[in-house]
């Protein structure tokens, strides 16, 4: 990876739930920027830049948010700026935030990401109708599970993969304080009954609507000298294509897989599935768990839904992915991305409490927005490279 | 040879929920009870209307101050024919006010009658709404302290 050594020394999160009536949106930042800046030992004169990034404007109808919130994140004087790439926001606002620093402009970074979905509906502030041709989906869920039919056709997976990543999913949130759903009674029966909203989605196979912030320090290499346990950022890396085009494999997107590739080069990674410990990866619909293990190159094309059959992807697994819950337990939008990137710090700083992986010394962070358009990516580690 | 190029209006509606935080939350309370609030910024002054962070020092502001119900016009701009939507139906002054107590000045509707009664530093008063509801429309307009 090119440019100076950047770090991650503070990590700050709000507990996920469905309404934060007692905050307004500068609050909910507030609160996850605030427990980033104590994580890292600092206060906000510290900073020299702040990064924000959320999803559509539309989801909460407050346009340009970063104008109202620059009093509330510290940025009175100090350059801020605001990302946009749809769901994967809050992983390229990281990888903003981390530009900065590993570009020698700053030396401390704060980066925040949010979404307050109780202020809007984000399902239908995504099926706008157009002009001249009728609505023929009806929010994220519409448009993907054709995806998703498609890649069971496609590989051959059985019914129950699908059930089994919502289980396991939501098994692991109950190790997460921060997690949005904590469903103590989860099982395959529970999920395998859940309403079929969008076949092959079932209820229990789709995340929640969450309001939460995630918040980020990110420094430069003597900076992080002083922190007791920071995450060396060893390689980021971002990948857009159209959301339409002839020949265009939206199953298993190019994008993502380019992505993947110049991500694993700059970490001398050769052997994704030997060489990272822990995965963080962005599962809005359970489906997404295999499809993305075949995307991310941890799986041959096909064979991704094998690893969530034989346990592989479980907490106990050899390759633990979304330890946390993932985005089927927490859905703050903008913010889910982040959250990956920033749990993923967690684990190799060893600070994930009880959905700790043993050992983490290597771990992904991944989000994907659009139509599965948009990939951001990062891969952190305990050890200095 | 191109087909007509068609032009169609594309009529976006949504309902959002706002949330206003304690702050905002106490000045909006305030005004429904026929009071208003600012808050106490970090070097002491206060701010009305009030905000959750310092503008200055980002620090999060948490000590609401009465204020008085009159104050000063600190500047005006005189509207000659108000439009449907503007809080009179008879030409007023858009101002700005610094209520007693008050370091900061709020954007409000003056109800002067002429503009020759006009001029920054004028005294004027809150003139509340019947029936308040916890908005800035409860302050229905200020009116000048002294009589015509």
């Amino acid at each position: 990876m090119s440019g100076q050594l950047c770090a991650v020394v503070g990590v700050g999160q709000t507990k996920y739930s469905s309404t934060r009536g007692d905050v307004s949106i500068a609050g909910l930042c507030r609160e996850a920027a605030g427990r980033a800046l104590e994580d890292a030992g600092m206060t906000w004169r510290d900073i020299d830049a702040v990064v924000i990034g959320k999803a559509p404007d539309m989801f909460e109808g407050v346009m340009m948010p970063e104008l109202y919130l620059a009093d509330a994140l510290g940025a009175a004087g100090k350059p801020m700026l605001r990302v946009h790439t749809a769901g994967s926001v809050g992983g390229s606002t990281a990888l903003v935030a981390a530009s900065l620093v590993q570009g020698g402009i700053h030396q401390r970074v704060l980066t925040v990401a949010f979404e307050k979905q109780s202020e809007s509906d984000a399902m239908w502030a995504l099926s706008r109708p157009m002009p001249f041709a009728p609505p023929t989906l009806a929010g994220a869920g519409g448009y993907f599970a054709p995806l998703i039919r498609s890649y069971i056709r496609r590989s051959g997976a059985p019914d129950h993969i699908g059930i089994m990543v919502g289980v396991k999913d939501r098994q692991n949130a109950l190790r997460n304080p921060y997690a949005h759903l904590q469903i103590e009674d989860i099982s395959f029966e529970k999920v395998a009954e859940s309403p079929m909203l969008w076949d092959p989605i079932r209820y229990l196979e789709t995340c929640p609507s969450s309001d939460g912030a995630c918040a980020m320090v990110l420094v430069d290499e003597p900076t992080a000298g002083r922190s007791p346990d920071p995450a060396w950022i060893v390689g980021t890396a971002m990948r857009s294509e159209p959301t339409m085009f002839a020949g265009r494999d939206a199953v298993n997107p190019r994008a993502g897989r380019d992505c993947a590739a110049d991500l694993y080069a700059q970490a001398g990674i050769t052997d994704p599935r030997g060489q990272i410990d822990c995965a963080e990866i962005y599962v809005p619909f359970s489906w997404y768990e295999p499809m993305w293990m075949e995307n991310l190159g941890f799986a041959a094309e096909g064979e991704g839904w094998k690893m969530t059959d034989s346990g592989a992807t479980a907490f106990d697994g050899d390759l633990p992915v979304n330890p946390s819950g993932g985005v089927l337990s927490s859905n703050p939008i903008g913010a889910s991305g982040m959250i990956r990137f920033a749990e993923a710090a967690l684990q190799v700083r060893g600070k994930a409490g009880e959905h700790q992986v043993a050992g983490a010394g290597q771990a992904l962070g991944h989000a994907y927005g659009g139509g599965s358009q948009f990939f951001a990516m990062w891969i952190v580690r305990a050890q200095k490279p | 040879m191109a087909g007509e190029i068609l032009v169609a209006t594309n009529v976006l509606e949504y309902p959002y929920t706002r949330t206003v935080g304690p702050v905002l939350g106490a000045f909006f309370t305030g005004l429904r009870e026929g009071r208003i609030q600012g808050v106490r910024a970090a070097d002491g002054r206060v701010l009305v209307p009030p905000t959750e962070y310092d503008p200055l020092t980002s620090e999060e502001l948490t000590e609401m101050v009465d204020v008085g119900q009159a104050g000063v016009v600190t500047t005006w701009a005189w509207v000659y024919a108000p439009r449907p939507l503007h809080p009179l139906d008879r030409p007023f002054a858009w101002v700005l006010v610094r209520l007693d107590g008050a370091d900061t000045s709020m954007l409000h509707a003056l109800d002067a009658g002429e503009p020759e009664r006009m001029s920054t530093g004028m005294r004027v008063r809150v003139r509340w709404r019947e029936g308040r509801v916890g908005e800035i429309q409860d302050i229905a307009c200020f009116e000048p302290e002294t009589p015509s």
